[in-house]
């Protein structure tokens, strides 16, 4: 091999180098136009089956919970207590289809893991239960994002405040989200952060 | 009625709607009853139209604060795009200048613990491969910054030091790494055969990549064989083909990374044109041949690394006996042996 044959070697190996540095700088160039800071899985609440039908809705979906990669699924139930009516006999809370126990409340709660806590606020009237308002708390701990409330608190039977979040500090953010693939209408979207 | 409409419907055609709807139907009769509010035994009626307000709740009553989604932080982004470039530096620095295996391993194993286990592995140039592509095609898909850097990284270095993102830096390849035990030699002809498997690979990729939203799927990803090890959780289908490649792993280097991985396909085209990449030497190493069987990955050729297909493990220079024995100065060695 004659050194002339070496430089040019180094030669040809320097342009194709500066060619292919060329290349992924313009790559990068035309993906930096419209990149952003950071982005992260979201429900589209507007999109989601279980927001926009009501307890008539036949179709139940329950993928959120059943999809996710992780054990218990990263999406919670979210009650926006401002839209909350306080009911006394919330239809998200029990199943009001359940026979009518001992104190008048339905015999059953709808949540299959018991994730709703049900406690009276403010003015407490002694003798009518039903005269009071109740708060709703729901466990993030113990809520998979299953949406059986969220369909029963919709109209007409509730006020619409509990919706699906996906929970970011527990979602490990999979390039393919596994809820987004399975979701029925699209529901989910990388949602720039920031 | 349904005769009516549609006429063209024979008997025994409606004989089979009916059989085929006969669950639809049966769940309606079931069902619907207790749909209906004046059947079921609770008659329910909404008690309130609008949400109380505080003052109508009374005795000082405050709204709780819903918990809204935490915000993602840059600061750790910029800190696992440093750390991959400080990653990738540095796996050159120890299997170009170094030469050492112990050091390459440590290096591999902490990149496996944190890109791996400690960050749950995505998202990994590996994948990033179809963000890209689909950003190129879709104009209302776009990706992060972060996301740029950790697909150009890689490619860069490798522009400059061969596949080293491969040898130290990838968990994917760092978890086949430590599973091989008993390598034995892939036949070249097969070898190769099996090579272009990547680059199918790729092409599907690519292709399942830039079809629109609706049938879009990033196959790279939902066949990622370890991704589900890393997070010690994952679809059975996930951890099954991680199971098999780690089997196979104990026997053939590194398969996943060999013969299917779609970036090692990108990074062997641009490790061709690299500034610098391992080499084996007569200055530095003796002319032996033990490295030639020493390398699982079959990237040796007449005692020289292959630069598209050396993957930067430093296990030849393990095997080598200049640098096995660290007290004899190395050119005694090569003295001795010329």
């Amino acid at each position: 091999m004659s050194k002339d044959d070496l430089s040019r070697r180094d030669v040809m190996g320097m342009a194709a180098r500066g060619a292919a540095l060329a290349g992924l700088g313009g790559v990068s160039t035309l993906l930096a136009v419209k990149a952003h800071g950071s982005d992260a899985w979201y429900i589209d609440t507007s999109k989601c089956v279980n927001s926009r039908l009501g307890a008539l809705g036949v179709d139940t979906c329950l993928r959120c919970a059943t999809e996710c990669v992780l054990p218990l699924s990263a999406v919670r139930a979210v009650n926006e207590f401002a839209d909350c009516g306080r009911c006394y006999i919330c239809p998200a809370y029990f199943d009001i289809h359940s026979a009518i126990d001992a104190d008048g409340l339905p015999s059953k709660k709808l949540c299959p893991r018991d994730a709703i806590e049900r406690r009276p606020i403010g003015w407490i009237d002694p003798d009518d239960p039903a005269n009071n308002f109740y708060e709703y708390l729901i466990d993030e701990s113990l809520c998979d994002g299953c949406g059986l409330c969220v369909m029963d608190c919709k109209e007409p039977a509730g006020l619409g405040s509990i919706k699906l979040e996906v929970r970011h500090d527990t979602c490990l953010a999979c390039n393919r989200c596994s809820i987004s693939i399975a979701c029925p209408d699209e529901a989910y979207e990388l949602r720039p952060t920031v | 009625m349904k005769a009516i409409r549609e006429p063209t419907r024979s008997r025994s055609g409606s004989i089979r709607w009916l059989l085929s709807h006969a669950l639809a139907i049966a769940l309606a009769v079931i069902v619907l009853p207790g749909l209906n509010p004046a059947w079921s035994q609770t008659d329910y009626s909404r008690p309130v139209d609008v949400a109380p307000s505080e003052e109508s709740i009374g005795e000082g009553y405050v709204t709780p604060d819903v918990q809204r989604p935490l915000a993602t932080s840059i600061g750790r982004q910029l800190f696992d795009l440093g750390l991959l470039a400080v990653a990738l530096g540095l796996a050159a620095w120890i299997v170009l200048r170094r030469r050492s295996r112990w050091a390459a391993l440590v290096l591999t194993v902490s990149c496996l613990a944190y890109f791996g286990f400690y960050r749950e592995g995505c998202i990994c140039p590996i994948g990033s491969i179809q963000n890209v592509t689909t950003a190129l095609v879709d104009p209302s898909y776009a990706i992060p910054y972060f996301v740029i850097g950790i697909f150009m990284l890689p490619l860069v270095a490798a522009l400059f030091f061969g596949r080293v993102f491969c040898g130290g830096v990838c968990a994917l390849g760092a978890i086949q790494e430590l599973v091989l035990l008993k390598p034995i030699e892939v036949p070249p002809k097969v070898d190769r055969v099996l090579g272009s498997l990547k680059w199918i690979y790729l092409a599907a990729a690519i292709v399942f990549a830039v079809l629109p939203a609706v049938s879009r799927d990033f196959i790279i990803c939902r066949f990622d064989p370890f991704v589900g090890f890393f997070r010690f959780t994952g679809p059975f289908h996930m951890l099954l083909l991680g199971g098999a490649f780690l089997v196979l792993g104990i026997f053939v280097g590194r398969p996943y990374c060999r013969y299917l991985c779609p970036y090692g396909a990108l990074l062997s085209v641009f490790s061709r044109y690299a500034w610098k990449s391992v080499s084996i030497t007569p200055d530095r190493e003796l002319d032996c041949g033990l490295c030639d069987q020493a390398c699982p990955y079959g990237a040796i050729e007449e005692m020289r690394a292959v630069r598209t297909s050396c993957l930067a493990c430093a296990r030849c220079f393990r095997s080598c006996p200049v640098h096995r024995s660290c007290e004899t100065p190395a050119a005694d060695v090569t003295q001795e042996a010329a």
